[in-house]
Protein backbone atom coordinates (compact mmCIF):
# COMPACT_ATOMS: atom_id res chain seq x y z
CA UNK A 1 0.00 0.00 0.00
CA UNK A 2 3.11 2.72 0.23
CA UNK A 3 4.33 1.99 -2.70
CA UNK A 4 0.56 2.83 -4.37
CA UNK A 5 0.98 5.87 -1.94
CA UNK A 6 4.42 6.70 -3.16
CA UNK A 7 3.14 6.42 -6.66
CA UNK A 8 0.20 8.62 -5.81
CA UNK A 9 2.67 11.31 -4.07
CA UNK A 10 4.93 11.32 -7.06
CA UNK A 11 2.13 12.02 -9.87
CA UNK A 12 1.05 14.68 -7.79
CA UNK A 13 3.55 16.29 -7.43
CA UNK A 14 4.68 16.12 -11.05
CA UNK A 15 0.66 17.50 -12.04
CA UNK A 16 1.54 20.48 -9.87
CA UNK A 17 5.22 20.99 -11.12
CA UNK A 18 5.04 20.13 -14.73
CA UNK A 19 3.17 23.12 -16.45
CA UNK A 20 6.29 25.31 -15.17
CA UNK A 21 8.67 23.48 -17.24
CA UNK A 22 7.96 24.87 -20.61
CA UNK A 23 5.95 27.87 -21.40
CA UNK A 24 4.55 26.67 -24.34
CA UNK A 25 0.93 27.55 -24.06
CA UNK A 26 0.11 25.08 -26.78
CA UNK A 27 1.25 21.83 -24.43
CA UNK A 28 -0.76 23.81 -21.44
CA UNK A 29 -3.99 23.69 -23.60
CA UNK A 30 -3.70 20.07 -23.84
CA UNK A 31 -3.00 19.81 -20.53
CA UNK A 32 -6.14 21.50 -19.65
CA UNK A 33 -7.75 19.12 -21.87
CA UNK A 34 -6.79 16.18 -20.23
CA UNK A 35 -7.73 17.09 -16.70
CA UNK A 36 -10.93 18.33 -18.09
CA UNK A 37 -11.72 14.60 -19.72
CA UNK A 38 -9.86 13.23 -16.37
CA UNK A 39 -12.38 14.65 -14.50
CA UNK A 40 -15.10 13.59 -17.13
CA UNK A 41 -14.33 10.42 -16.99
CA UNK A 42 -13.51 9.65 -13.62
CA UNK A 43 -17.55 10.68 -13.00
CA UNK A 44 -17.95 8.16 -15.52
CA UNK A 45 -16.23 5.40 -13.97
CA UNK A 46 -18.55 5.75 -10.70
CA UNK A 47 -21.27 4.67 -13.17
CA UNK A 48 -19.54 2.19 -15.22
CA UNK A 49 -16.69 0.89 -12.54
CA UNK A 50 -18.71 1.21 -9.54
CA UNK A 51 -22.18 1.04 -9.50
CA UNK A 52 -21.99 -1.58 -12.53
CA UNK A 53 -24.13 0.27 -15.29
CA UNK A 54 -23.24 1.46 -18.64
CA UNK A 55 -23.97 4.81 -19.62
CA UNK A 56 -24.54 6.60 -23.21
CA UNK A 57 -25.74 9.73 -22.19
CA UNK A 58 -23.35 10.89 -20.25
CA UNK A 59 -22.02 13.69 -22.42
CA UNK A 60 -25.28 14.85 -22.67
CA UNK A 61 -24.72 15.67 -18.48
CA UNK A 62 -21.36 17.33 -19.72
CA UNK A 63 -23.45 19.50 -22.07
CA UNK A 64 -25.87 20.57 -19.77
CA UNK A 65 -23.68 22.11 -16.87
CA UNK A 66 -21.67 23.52 -19.66
CA UNK A 67 -25.26 25.19 -20.73
CA UNK A 68 -26.38 26.06 -17.56
CA UNK A 69 -23.03 27.89 -15.97
CA UNK A 70 -22.96 30.05 -19.23
CA UNK A 71 -26.47 30.87 -19.68
CA UNK A 72 -26.36 31.43 -15.79
CA UNK A 73 -23.25 33.88 -16.25
CA UNK A 74 -23.95 35.65 -19.24
CA UNK A 75 -27.95 36.26 -18.43
CA UNK A 76 -27.52 37.10 -14.88
CA UNK A 77 -23.65 37.88 -14.60
CA UNK A 78 -23.42 35.74 -11.40
CA UNK A 79 -19.52 34.94 -10.69
CA UNK A 80 -18.27 31.87 -12.63
CA UNK A 81 -18.03 29.83 -9.35
CA UNK A 82 -21.76 29.97 -8.81
CA UNK A 83 -21.96 29.02 -12.29
CA UNK A 84 -20.08 25.96 -11.99
CA UNK A 85 -22.38 24.85 -8.64
CA UNK A 86 -25.69 25.76 -10.15
CA UNK A 87 -23.74 23.39 -13.73
CA UNK A 88 -23.48 20.76 -10.67
CA UNK A 89 -26.68 21.50 -9.71
CA UNK A 90 -29.08 21.29 -12.60
CA UNK A 91 -26.56 18.05 -14.21
CA UNK A 92 -27.34 16.36 -11.09
CA UNK A 93 -31.03 17.04 -10.94
CA UNK A 94 -31.47 15.91 -14.72
CA UNK A 95 -29.30 12.37 -13.25
CA UNK A 96 -31.50 12.03 -10.21
CA UNK A 97 -34.84 12.20 -12.65
CA UNK A 98 -33.22 10.14 -15.37
CA UNK A 99 -31.51 7.49 -12.90
CA UNK A 100 -34.95 7.43 -11.10
CA UNK A 101 -37.25 6.49 -14.11
CA UNK A 102 -34.42 4.24 -15.97
CA UNK A 103 -32.77 2.56 -13.42
CA UNK A 104 -36.17 0.38 -12.55
CA UNK A 105 -34.47 -1.75 -15.21
CA UNK A 106 -30.25 -2.50 -15.00
CA UNK A 107 -28.20 -3.84 -17.39
CA UNK A 108 -28.56 -3.26 -21.58
CA UNK A 109 -31.72 -1.80 -21.52
CA UNK A 110 -30.57 0.91 -18.89
CA UNK A 111 -27.64 1.58 -21.22
CA UNK A 112 -30.22 1.97 -24.07
CA UNK A 113 -32.54 4.34 -21.82
CA UNK A 114 -29.43 6.50 -21.08
CA UNK A 115 -28.61 7.07 -25.03
CA UNK A 116 -32.37 7.71 -25.20
CA UNK A 117 -32.53 9.92 -22.72
CA UNK A 118 -28.95 11.64 -23.81
CA UNK A 119 -30.21 12.25 -27.64
CA UNK A 120 -33.26 14.00 -26.14
CA UNK A 121 -30.56 16.20 -24.34
CA UNK A 122 -28.76 16.89 -27.66
CA UNK A 123 -32.10 17.49 -29.60
CA UNK A 124 -33.48 19.64 -27.45
CA UNK A 125 -30.49 21.78 -26.84
CA UNK A 126 -29.84 21.80 -30.67
CA UNK A 127 -33.32 23.07 -31.39
CA UNK A 128 -34.33 25.35 -28.63
CA UNK A 129 -32.89 28.04 -30.70
CA UNK A 130 -34.45 31.26 -28.83
CA UNK A 131 -32.43 29.69 -25.64
CA UNK A 132 -28.95 28.15 -26.73
CA UNK A 133 -28.66 29.45 -29.73
CA UNK A 134 -29.10 25.92 -31.54
CA UNK A 135 -25.86 24.79 -33.68
CA UNK A 136 -24.55 28.41 -33.85
CA UNK A 137 -23.41 27.80 -29.71
CA UNK A 138 -22.72 30.04 -27.37
CA UNK A 139 -19.42 32.30 -27.67
CA UNK A 140 -18.14 35.01 -25.69
CA UNK A 141 -18.99 33.04 -22.27
CA UNK A 142 -16.95 34.97 -19.55
CA UNK A 143 -13.38 33.75 -18.21
CA UNK A 144 -13.51 31.94 -14.83
CA UNK A 145 -12.42 34.96 -11.87
CA UNK A 146 -11.16 33.06 -8.51
CA UNK A 147 -11.23 35.54 -5.47
CA UNK A 148 -7.59 36.86 -4.33
CA UNK A 149 -6.47 35.93 -7.78
CA UNK A 150 -8.67 37.45 -10.32
CA UNK A 151 -9.49 36.60 -13.66
CA UNK A 152 -7.66 33.56 -14.72
CA UNK A 153 -7.32 33.81 -18.95
CA UNK A 154 -4.33 31.66 -19.88
CA UNK A 155 -4.51 28.13 -19.76
CA UNK A 156 -1.65 27.50 -17.08
CA UNK A 157 -3.53 29.09 -14.34
CA UNK A 158 -6.70 27.13 -15.79
CA UNK A 159 -4.77 24.55 -15.51
CA UNK A 160 -4.46 24.53 -11.49
CA UNK A 161 -8.07 24.92 -11.12
CA UNK A 162 -9.05 21.72 -13.21
CA UNK A 163 -6.24 20.15 -10.89
CA UNK A 164 -7.94 21.52 -7.71
CA UNK A 165 -11.54 20.00 -8.80
CA UNK A 166 -10.00 16.58 -10.25
CA UNK A 167 -8.12 16.02 -7.40
CA UNK A 168 -10.62 16.65 -4.79
CA UNK A 169 -13.10 14.30 -6.42
CA UNK A 170 -9.98 11.57 -6.83
CA UNK A 171 -10.05 11.82 -3.11
CA UNK A 172 -13.66 11.73 -2.63
CA UNK A 173 -14.03 8.63 -4.71
CA UNK A 174 -11.34 7.27 -2.32
CA UNK A 175 -12.82 7.95 0.64
CA UNK A 176 -16.03 6.87 -0.78
CA UNK A 177 -14.48 3.56 -1.58
CA UNK A 178 -13.18 3.16 2.33
CA UNK A 179 -17.10 3.56 3.31
CA UNK A 180 -20.01 1.77 3.83
CA UNK A 181 -21.59 3.55 1.17
CA UNK A 182 -19.09 2.56 -1.30
CA UNK A 183 -18.83 -1.18 0.15
CA UNK A 184 -22.56 -1.00 -1.04
CA UNK A 185 -22.26 0.11 -4.24
CA UNK A 186 -19.80 -2.46 -5.49
CA UNK A 187 -22.07 -4.78 -3.67
CA UNK A 188 -25.41 -3.58 -5.79
CA UNK A 189 -22.90 -4.20 -8.94
CA UNK A 190 -21.89 -7.57 -8.28
CA UNK A 191 -24.92 -9.04 -7.04
CA UNK A 192 -28.25 -7.32 -6.60
CA UNK A 193 -29.62 -10.11 -4.71
CA UNK A 194 -27.20 -10.93 -2.71
CA UNK A 195 -26.59 -7.15 -1.63
CA UNK A 196 -30.60 -6.87 -0.45
CA UNK A 197 -30.18 -9.67 1.34
CA UNK A 198 -27.36 -8.00 3.18
CA UNK A 199 -29.38 -4.37 3.80
CA UNK A 200 -28.45 -2.79 0.90
CA UNK A 201 -31.39 -0.91 -1.20
CA UNK A 202 -29.79 -1.40 -4.40
CA UNK A 203 -32.46 1.09 -6.59
CA UNK A 204 -31.13 4.06 -4.17
CA UNK A 205 -27.65 2.91 -3.70
CA UNK A 206 -27.38 3.23 -7.95
CA UNK A 207 -29.41 6.51 -8.10
CA UNK A 208 -27.35 8.37 -5.66
CA UNK A 209 -24.08 6.58 -7.84
CA UNK A 210 -25.70 7.99 -11.22
CA UNK A 211 -26.61 11.54 -9.59
CA UNK A 212 -23.05 12.17 -7.93
CA UNK A 213 -21.64 10.95 -10.97
CA UNK A 214 -23.69 13.22 -13.57
CA UNK A 215 -23.41 16.40 -11.32
CA UNK A 216 -19.54 16.01 -11.39
CA UNK A 217 -19.98 16.12 -15.32
CA UNK A 218 -22.14 19.01 -14.93
CA UNK A 219 -19.29 20.67 -13.15
CA UNK A 220 -16.96 19.73 -15.54
CA UNK A 221 -19.02 20.70 -18.50
CA UNK A 222 -19.03 24.30 -16.96
CA UNK A 223 -15.28 23.90 -16.32
CA UNK A 224 -15.15 23.38 -20.31
CA UNK A 225 -16.76 26.16 -21.08
CA UNK A 226 -15.72 28.99 -19.55
CA UNK A 227 -12.00 27.78 -20.22
CA UNK A 228 -12.88 27.59 -24.40
CA UNK A 229 -15.13 30.40 -23.96
CA UNK A 230 -17.18 29.14 -26.86
CA UNK A 231 -19.48 26.05 -26.57
CA UNK A 232 -22.03 24.19 -29.15
CA UNK A 233 -24.39 20.99 -28.78
CA UNK A 234 -21.83 19.10 -30.78
CA UNK A 235 -20.47 18.71 -26.66
CA UNK A 236 -23.25 16.24 -26.16
CA UNK A 237 -22.72 13.78 -29.39
CA UNK A 238 -22.57 10.14 -29.62
CA UNK A 239 -18.68 10.89 -30.84
CA UNK A 240 -17.90 12.03 -27.06
CA UNK A 241 -19.96 9.65 -24.88
CA UNK A 242 -17.79 7.12 -27.04
CA UNK A 243 -15.15 8.92 -26.65
CA UNK A 244 -15.65 9.18 -22.47
CA UNK A 245 -16.79 4.92 -22.54
CA UNK A 246 -12.90 4.22 -24.50
CA UNK A 247 -11.37 6.58 -21.67
CA UNK A 248 -12.96 4.79 -18.98
CA UNK A 249 -12.49 1.12 -20.53
CA UNK A 250 -9.27 1.47 -21.71
CA UNK A 251 -7.98 3.20 -18.96
CA UNK A 252 -9.30 0.53 -16.35
CA UNK A 253 -12.51 0.67 -15.34
CA UNK A 254 -13.19 0.95 -11.06
CA UNK A 255 -10.08 2.15 -10.33
CA UNK A 256 -9.19 6.11 -10.17
CA UNK A 257 -5.81 5.68 -11.86
CA UNK A 258 -7.42 4.26 -14.84
CA UNK A 259 -9.78 6.82 -15.74
CA UNK A 260 -7.20 9.91 -15.59
CA UNK A 261 -4.52 7.58 -17.83
CA UNK A 262 -7.36 6.58 -20.01
CA UNK A 263 -8.26 10.67 -20.91
CA UNK A 264 -4.79 11.17 -21.17
CA UNK A 265 -3.89 8.72 -23.79
CA UNK A 266 -7.30 9.73 -25.50
CA UNK A 267 -6.63 13.94 -25.55
CA UNK A 268 -2.67 12.82 -26.26
CA UNK A 269 -3.85 10.64 -29.45
CA UNK A 270 -6.68 13.19 -30.42
CA UNK A 271 -3.60 15.56 -31.12
CA UNK A 272 -1.49 13.45 -32.26
CA UNK A 273 -3.47 11.90 -34.85
CA UNK A 274 -5.35 15.17 -35.44
CA UNK A 275 -3.64 14.91 -39.56
CA UNK A 276 -5.65 11.70 -40.22
CA UNK A 277 -9.05 13.32 -39.47
CA UNK A 278 -12.31 11.23 -39.01
CA UNK A 279 -9.87 8.45 -39.65
CA UNK A 280 -8.85 8.86 -35.89
CA UNK A 281 -12.09 7.38 -34.44
CA UNK A 282 -11.24 3.85 -36.36
CA UNK A 283 -7.95 4.18 -34.30
CA UNK A 284 -9.62 4.59 -31.17
CA UNK A 285 -12.02 1.76 -31.83
CA UNK A 286 -9.62 -0.29 -32.41
CA UNK A 287 -7.78 0.93 -29.03
CA UNK A 288 -10.75 -0.25 -27.64
CA UNK A 289 -11.06 -3.81 -29.08
CA UNK A 290 -7.55 -4.50 -28.38
CA UNK A 291 -7.86 -3.17 -24.51
CA UNK A 292 -10.94 -5.42 -24.24
CA UNK A 293 -9.50 -8.20 -25.36
CA UNK A 294 -6.23 -8.10 -24.03
CA UNK A 295 -6.01 -6.12 -21.15
CA UNK A 296 -9.78 -6.12 -19.65
CA UNK A 297 -9.28 -4.47 -16.68
CA UNK A 298 -7.21 -1.75 -18.59
CA UNK A 299 -4.03 0.17 -18.37
CA UNK A 300 -4.17 0.14 -14.87
CA UNK A 301 -3.36 -3.04 -15.09
CA UNK A 302 0.37 -3.13 -15.89
CA UNK A 303 0.97 -0.92 -13.31
CA UNK A 304 2.82 -2.49 -10.16
CA UNK A 305 0.00 -4.76 -8.53
CA UNK A 306 -1.15 -4.84 -5.28
CA UNK A 307 -0.93 -8.32 -3.47
CA UNK A 308 -4.83 -8.42 -3.89
CA UNK A 309 -4.10 -8.81 -7.94
CA UNK A 310 -1.97 -11.47 -7.70
CA UNK A 311 -4.31 -13.52 -6.52
CA UNK A 312 -6.36 -12.97 -9.09
CA UNK A 313 -5.21 -15.13 -11.86
CA UNK A 314 -3.39 -17.56 -9.89
CA UNK A 315 -3.98 -20.99 -9.99
CA UNK A 316 -5.58 -22.83 -6.89
CA UNK A 317 -3.11 -24.51 -5.80
CA UNK A 318 -3.89 -28.50 -5.07
CA UNK A 319 -3.35 -27.92 -1.21
CA UNK A 320 -6.44 -25.35 -1.15
CA UNK A 321 -8.46 -27.72 -2.56
CA UNK A 322 -7.69 -30.25 -0.77
CA UNK A 323 -8.53 -27.65 2.79
CA UNK A 324 -12.01 -27.47 1.57
CA UNK B 1 -45.98 -16.31 25.71
CA UNK B 2 -44.57 -14.71 22.32
CA UNK B 3 -41.77 -13.12 23.67
CA UNK B 4 -39.29 -16.12 22.62
CA UNK B 5 -41.16 -16.77 19.18
CA UNK B 6 -38.94 -15.27 16.51
CA UNK B 7 -40.78 -15.76 13.15
CA UNK B 8 -44.78 -16.75 13.48
CA UNK B 9 -45.94 -17.12 9.66
CA UNK B 10 -50.06 -17.15 10.00
CA UNK B 11 -52.14 -18.27 7.11
CA UNK B 12 -49.54 -18.20 4.06
CA UNK B 13 -50.86 -18.50 0.98
CA UNK B 14 -49.31 -17.52 -2.83
CA UNK B 15 -50.54 -18.42 -6.05
CA UNK B 16 -48.62 -18.12 -9.62
CA UNK B 17 -51.60 -17.45 -12.15
CA UNK B 18 -53.86 -20.38 -11.52
CA UNK B 19 -50.97 -22.93 -9.84
CA UNK B 20 -51.65 -22.52 -5.53
CA UNK B 21 -47.87 -23.14 -4.54
CA UNK B 22 -48.42 -22.42 -0.89
CA UNK B 23 -52.05 -23.14 0.72
CA UNK B 24 -52.71 -21.94 4.29
CA UNK B 25 -49.18 -22.13 6.13
CA UNK B 26 -48.96 -21.60 9.17
CA UNK B 27 -45.85 -21.93 11.44
CA UNK B 28 -43.92 -20.76 14.21
CA UNK B 29 -40.01 -20.56 14.78
CA UNK B 30 -38.76 -19.89 18.52
CA UNK B 31 -35.53 -17.99 19.15
CA UNK B 32 -32.31 -20.01 19.29
CA UNK B 33 -34.21 -23.21 17.41
CA UNK B 34 -32.78 -25.00 14.45
CA UNK B 35 -35.86 -25.73 12.05
CA UNK B 36 -36.39 -27.64 9.11
CA UNK B 37 -38.75 -27.60 6.01
CA UNK B 38 -38.86 -30.42 3.84
CA UNK B 39 -41.26 -31.66 0.97
CA UNK B 40 -40.94 -32.80 -2.13
CA UNK B 41 -40.40 -30.83 -5.41
CA UNK B 42 -42.77 -28.78 -5.97
CA UNK B 43 -44.27 -28.32 -2.46
CA UNK B 44 -43.66 -24.95 -2.05
CA UNK B 45 -41.00 -24.91 0.67
CA UNK B 46 -38.74 -22.49 -1.34
CA UNK B 47 -42.04 -20.68 -1.76
CA UNK B 48 -42.39 -20.59 2.09
CA UNK B 49 -38.29 -19.24 2.33
CA UNK B 50 -38.69 -16.45 -0.27
CA UNK B 51 -41.92 -15.03 1.68
CA UNK B 52 -40.01 -15.22 5.01
CA UNK B 53 -36.82 -13.63 3.57
CA UNK B 54 -39.13 -10.91 1.67
CA UNK B 55 -38.09 -11.68 -1.62
CA UNK B 56 -41.60 -12.78 -2.60
CA UNK B 57 -45.00 -11.18 -1.27
CA UNK B 58 -47.58 -13.59 -0.30
CA UNK B 59 -50.89 -13.49 -1.91
CA UNK B 60 -52.32 -13.71 1.82
CA UNK B 61 -51.63 -14.01 5.06
CA UNK B 62 -48.87 -12.18 7.91
CA UNK B 63 -45.53 -13.01 8.75
CA UNK B 64 -44.41 -11.16 12.17
CA UNK B 65 -40.82 -11.38 13.17
CA UNK B 66 -40.29 -10.95 16.94
CA UNK B 67 -42.66 -8.26 17.71
CA UNK B 68 -43.01 -6.60 14.14
CA UNK B 69 -45.69 -7.39 11.37
CA UNK B 70 -43.28 -7.63 8.11
CA UNK B 71 -45.69 -9.03 5.56
CA UNK B 72 -44.98 -5.98 3.45
CA UNK B 73 -41.46 -4.88 4.33
CA UNK B 74 -38.85 -5.07 0.76
CA UNK B 75 -35.93 -7.65 1.63
CA UNK B 76 -33.81 -5.17 2.57
CA UNK B 77 -35.79 -3.60 5.22
CA UNK B 78 -35.75 -7.22 6.32
CA UNK B 79 -32.39 -7.33 5.97
CA UNK B 80 -31.53 -4.59 8.00
CA UNK B 81 -33.73 -6.34 11.06
CA UNK B 82 -31.38 -9.02 10.98
CA UNK B 83 -32.84 -11.32 8.76
CA UNK B 84 -29.57 -13.27 6.79
CA UNK B 85 -29.96 -15.84 3.91
CA UNK B 86 -28.40 -17.48 1.24
CA UNK B 87 -29.50 -18.84 -1.70
CA UNK B 88 -30.21 -21.88 -3.33
CA UNK B 89 -27.92 -20.77 -6.39
CA UNK B 90 -24.06 -20.03 -4.83
CA UNK B 91 -23.95 -16.50 -4.50
CA UNK B 92 -21.42 -14.45 -3.68
CA UNK B 93 -19.69 -11.18 -4.97
CA UNK B 94 -17.29 -12.99 -7.67
CA UNK B 95 -14.77 -9.70 -8.58
CA UNK B 96 -14.82 -8.63 -4.55
CA UNK B 97 -12.17 -10.22 -2.66
CA UNK B 98 -13.23 -12.79 0.12
CA UNK B 99 -11.88 -10.37 2.83
CA UNK B 100 -14.41 -7.39 0.89
CA UNK B 101 -17.20 -9.73 0.45
CA UNK B 102 -17.53 -10.07 3.98
CA UNK B 103 -17.26 -6.67 5.08
CA UNK B 104 -19.70 -5.44 2.48
CA UNK B 105 -21.42 -8.09 4.45
CA UNK B 106 -21.29 -5.78 7.52
CA UNK B 107 -23.57 -3.04 6.28
CA UNK B 108 -26.53 -3.39 8.61
CA UNK B 109 -24.20 -2.94 11.80
CA UNK B 110 -22.36 -0.19 10.77
CA UNK B 111 -23.27 3.62 9.72
CA UNK B 112 -20.59 5.62 8.29
CA UNK B 113 -20.73 7.20 4.83
CA UNK B 114 -18.69 9.06 2.78
CA UNK B 115 -18.23 11.61 5.13
CA UNK B 116 -16.78 10.03 8.03
CA UNK B 117 -13.63 8.56 5.67
CA UNK B 118 -13.27 11.91 3.86
CA UNK B 119 -13.21 13.41 6.92
CA UNK B 120 -11.12 10.35 8.68
CA UNK B 121 -13.44 10.87 11.29
CA UNK B 122 -12.61 9.32 14.50
CA UNK B 123 -15.80 7.50 14.35
CA UNK B 124 -15.15 6.21 11.07
CA UNK B 125 -11.71 4.70 11.85
CA UNK B 126 -13.46 2.76 15.02
CA UNK B 127 -16.11 1.45 12.76
CA UNK B 128 -13.75 0.68 10.32
CA UNK B 129 -11.81 -1.30 13.29
CA UNK B 130 -15.09 -3.25 14.06
CA UNK B 131 -16.00 -3.97 10.36
CA UNK B 132 -12.15 -5.39 10.27
CA UNK B 133 -12.93 -7.33 13.09
CA UNK B 134 -16.21 -8.80 12.04
CA UNK B 135 -14.78 -10.08 8.75
CA UNK B 136 -12.14 -11.75 10.40
CA UNK B 137 -14.46 -13.19 12.54
CA UNK B 138 -17.05 -14.63 10.15
CA UNK B 139 -14.37 -16.01 7.88
CA UNK B 140 -12.60 -17.35 10.88
CA UNK B 141 -15.57 -19.30 11.78
CA UNK B 142 -16.30 -20.55 7.97
CA UNK B 143 -12.28 -21.71 7.97
CA UNK B 144 -11.65 -19.42 5.13
CA UNK B 145 -9.17 -17.05 7.01
CA UNK B 146 -6.21 -17.98 4.76
CA UNK B 147 -8.44 -16.93 1.41
CA UNK B 148 -9.04 -13.50 2.23
CA UNK B 149 -7.16 -11.99 -0.78
CA UNK B 150 -8.56 -14.19 -2.86
CA UNK B 151 -11.39 -13.11 -5.21
CA UNK B 152 -14.65 -14.83 -4.41
CA UNK B 153 -14.99 -16.06 -8.19
CA UNK B 154 -12.06 -18.23 -7.75
CA UNK B 155 -13.06 -19.93 -4.73
CA UNK B 156 -13.89 -23.71 -5.53
CA UNK B 157 -17.68 -24.43 -5.29
CA UNK B 158 -17.29 -25.29 -1.67
CA UNK B 159 -15.54 -22.62 -0.12
CA UNK B 160 -17.72 -20.30 -2.25
CA UNK B 161 -20.88 -21.80 -0.16
CA UNK B 162 -18.68 -21.38 3.02
CA UNK B 163 -18.06 -17.83 2.20
CA UNK B 164 -22.04 -17.36 1.46
CA UNK B 165 -22.66 -18.74 5.18
CA UNK B 166 -19.75 -16.21 5.97
CA UNK B 167 -21.06 -13.16 4.18
CA UNK B 168 -24.66 -14.06 6.25
CA UNK B 169 -23.28 -14.06 9.61
CA UNK B 170 -20.93 -10.96 9.11
CA UNK B 171 -24.20 -9.59 9.19
CA UNK B 172 -24.67 -10.32 12.46
CA UNK B 173 -28.13 -11.89 12.24
CA UNK B 174 -30.72 -13.13 14.77
CA UNK B 175 -32.26 -15.44 11.95
CA UNK B 176 -30.20 -17.12 9.18
CA UNK B 177 -32.42 -18.27 6.13
CA UNK B 178 -30.08 -21.07 4.36
CA UNK B 179 -31.49 -22.29 1.02
CA UNK B 180 -30.31 -25.86 0.68
CA UNK B 181 -26.85 -25.35 1.88
CA UNK B 182 -25.86 -29.29 1.01
CA UNK B 183 -26.85 -29.18 -2.58
CA UNK B 184 -23.61 -30.45 -4.38
CA UNK B 185 -21.46 -31.07 -1.42
CA UNK B 186 -20.04 -34.33 -0.80
CA UNK B 187 -20.77 -36.61 2.62
CA UNK B 188 -17.34 -35.24 4.53
CA UNK B 189 -18.58 -31.53 3.43
CA UNK B 190 -21.80 -32.19 4.36
CA UNK B 191 -21.01 -33.24 7.75
CA UNK B 192 -19.22 -30.47 8.17
CA UNK B 193 -21.73 -28.06 7.09
CA UNK B 194 -23.88 -29.64 10.32
CA UNK B 195 -21.25 -29.00 12.64
CA UNK B 196 -21.05 -25.17 11.66
CA UNK B 197 -24.86 -25.17 11.20
CA UNK B 198 -24.81 -26.08 14.96
CA UNK B 199 -22.27 -23.82 15.62
CA UNK B 200 -23.92 -20.70 13.95
CA UNK B 201 -26.76 -21.86 16.55
CA UNK B 202 -24.57 -21.52 19.64
CA UNK B 203 -23.73 -17.70 18.77
CA UNK B 204 -27.45 -17.17 19.33
CA UNK B 205 -28.98 -17.09 15.75
CA UNK B 206 -31.36 -18.80 14.77
CA UNK B 207 -31.61 -21.31 11.86
CA UNK B 208 -34.84 -21.95 9.10
CA UNK B 209 -33.40 -23.96 6.48
CA UNK B 210 -34.67 -25.57 3.40
CA UNK B 211 -33.18 -29.04 2.19
CA UNK B 212 -33.33 -32.07 0.32
CA UNK B 213 -30.62 -33.86 1.60
CA UNK B 214 -32.26 -36.08 4.28
CA UNK B 215 -28.95 -36.76 6.80
CA UNK B 216 -28.59 -32.45 6.92
CA UNK B 217 -31.89 -32.43 8.16
CA UNK B 218 -32.30 -35.37 10.21
CA UNK B 219 -28.98 -34.62 11.63
CA UNK B 220 -28.91 -30.87 12.80
CA UNK B 221 -32.91 -29.88 12.97
CA UNK B 222 -34.49 -29.85 16.27
CA UNK B 223 -37.81 -29.77 14.80
CA UNK B 224 -38.99 -30.43 11.17
CA UNK B 225 -41.72 -28.57 8.95
CA UNK B 226 -42.50 -30.76 6.13
CA UNK B 227 -44.93 -29.59 3.26
CA UNK B 228 -46.21 -31.48 0.32
CA UNK B 229 -48.85 -29.79 -2.40
CA UNK B 230 -48.11 -26.71 -0.64
CA UNK B 231 -49.61 -27.09 2.71
CA UNK B 232 -48.42 -28.05 6.07
CA UNK B 233 -48.49 -32.05 6.23
CA UNK B 234 -46.65 -32.80 9.50
CA UNK B 235 -44.51 -30.73 12.08
CA UNK B 236 -42.27 -32.17 14.93
CA UNK B 237 -38.79 -33.85 16.39
CA UNK B 238 -36.87 -35.50 13.53
CA UNK B 239 -37.93 -38.61 14.72
CA UNK B 240 -41.43 -37.96 15.11
CA UNK B 241 -41.89 -37.02 11.89
CA UNK B 242 -39.87 -39.80 10.42
CA UNK B 243 -42.17 -41.84 11.62
CA UNK B 244 -45.19 -40.00 10.43
CA UNK B 245 -47.58 -42.20 8.18
CA UNK B 246 -48.52 -38.97 6.76
CA UNK B 247 -44.96 -38.47 5.80
CA UNK B 248 -43.56 -41.63 5.09
CA UNK B 249 -46.55 -41.94 2.19
CA UNK B 250 -45.90 -38.46 0.19
CA UNK B 251 -41.97 -38.54 1.34
CA UNK B 252 -39.93 -41.63 1.92
CA UNK B 253 -42.59 -43.47 0.51
CA UNK B 254 -41.70 -42.18 -2.97
CA UNK B 255 -38.15 -41.52 -2.41
CA UNK B 256 -38.01 -45.89 -1.46
CA UNK B 257 -39.67 -45.91 -4.57
CA UNK B 258 -37.50 -44.38 -6.48
CA UNK B 259 -34.33 -46.41 -4.85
Amino acid sequence: MTGVRAGWIGAIALAVGFPQLTGNSYVHHVLVLWLIFALLALSLNMVIGYIGELSFGHAAFFGLGAYASALLTMQTGAPVLLGLVFAGVVAGLFGAGIGYVSLRIVGPQFAILTLGFGSIIYTVTNYWVDLTRGPMGINNIPPISLPGVGTITEARGFYYVVLTCLAAFAYSCHALMQSRTGRAFLAARENAPLATSIGVDVFRSKLLGFAIATAVAGVAGGLYGHYLRVITPELMSLQYMAALIIMVVVGGRGTIAGPIIGALIYVVLLEVLRSFGPLRLVVFAALLTLSVIFLPNGLVSLLPSRAVRGADAKPKSAMEDAVS
Amino acid sequence: MTDDILIEAEHLSRAFGGLVAVDDVSFRVRKGEIVGLIGPNGAGKTTVFNMVAGSIQPSSGTIRFGDQDVTAMPAHLRARLGIARTFQITSVFPALTTLENVRAATYRTHSQGWWGALMHSSAWRREETSVHRAAQDALAFCELEDHGGIKAGALSYGEQRRLEVAIALAASPELLLLDEPAAGLNPEEGRKLVGMIQRVRDRGVTVLLVEHHMRVVMGVCDRIIVLDHGALIAEGAPDVVANDADVIRVYFGREKAHA
